[in-house]
């Protein structure tokens, strides 16, 4: 195990590669869907206000 | 004529709308299992290289966003493009839908590139050509962003935000090209060239299905952001009251 996660020593800068772009990967899921349900909402909010 | 329908209904903001909702995990869930057999590939089968060592196995993340930066910045060019020409609402639509997640991974691609040229070359950073144009496509998304948020006209800010998105896809060739016309640190391709890939089978695979994994992804990411921006721009339409009832 601990010879994968050392990737011949090459690990300190493999893992944080991998975290940052699959980070990356989850934010803008997270982001996409934030966006699409403040969107709902706001139209949601409209809809009320005008009837 | 069948085309031409096909064309018309993708003008069709409720149509986009409910295909986008129907096929977004599909999209997502698909790019979810490949991801999970490219990581497996690339992490755990895959032969460390014969110079790179286990170095190279960076290129499972780094090489996807890389491509995923270019790709996005297209589509969004290409969207842009038919907007301006068809004047299509929903084209604009995805072209603003795609600013967002195409910045994040030009982000991506500049971070893990900087990550594997510090063991590669002894620097984090060098002024290559590959890497300023790719420095120069995070600021075209800046860019591209920044005219639409200072535009208070939606109209206007499409139109202006599209002449930016397509006059700057000229980046787009450079970036690919930079490493032949120019002497550069980075290695030229190994995968999208013509004739054979010079990586060896146990090693490509991965890195197609990562490939496809992102493409899938960056789809169903796409449809959601599609839908919010459609959500936004017509909200006082019938569709989006009977959508949301």
């Amino acid at each position: 195990m601990n010879e994968f996660l050392d990737m011949g020593g090459y690990g300190k800068y493999l893992w944080p590669a991998f975290a940052l772009g699959f980070g990356i990967v989850v934010l803008n899921l997270v982001l996409a869907l934030n966006s699409l349900t403040s969107a709902k909402q706001e139209a949601k909010r409209r809809m009320e206000m005008s009837q | 004529m069948a085309t031409w329908t096909w064309f018309h209904r993708l003008a069709s903001p409720p149509h986009v709308y409910a295909f986008a909702r129907r096929w977004t995990p599909w999209f997502g869930g698909f790019a979810a299992l490949a991801m999970c057999a490219a990581l497996y590939g690339g992490l755990v089968l895959a032969p460390e290289d014969y110079q790179q060592k286990d170095a190279f196995r960076m290129v499972y993340v780094h090489a996807p966003t890389a491509w995923l930066s270019l790709m996005i910045y297209t589509t969004m060019a290409v969207a842009a493009a038919v907007g301006l020409i068809w004047r299509m609402k929903v084209a604009h639509a995805a072209a603003a839908a795609c600013a967002p997640v195409g910045a994040w991974f030009t982000v991506a691609a500049l971070g893990t590139g900087m990550l594997w040229g510090k063991p590669m070359w002894g620097a984090y950073w060098v002024w290559d050509p590959r890497l300023t144009a790719e420095l120069v496509l995070l600021f075209l998304y800046f860019g591209y962003m920044g005219l639409r948020a200072g535009i208070e006209d939606p109209a206007k800010a499409d139109k202006a935000s599209a002449v930016l998105a397509v006059v700057g896809v000229i980046n787009v060739p450079i970036i690919k090209f930079s490493v032949e016309w120019w002497n550069s640190l980075h290695q030229t391709a190994t995968v999208m060239q013509m004739g054979k890939p010079k990586m060896d089978f146990d090693m490509l695979w991965p890195l197609l299905l990562m490939f496809l994994a992102f493409a899938l992804y960056f789809v169903a990411v796409l449809l959601i952001r599609l839908r919010a921006e459609l959500l936004r721009r017509e909200r006082n339409a019938s569709w989006v009251r009977e959508v949301l009832a």
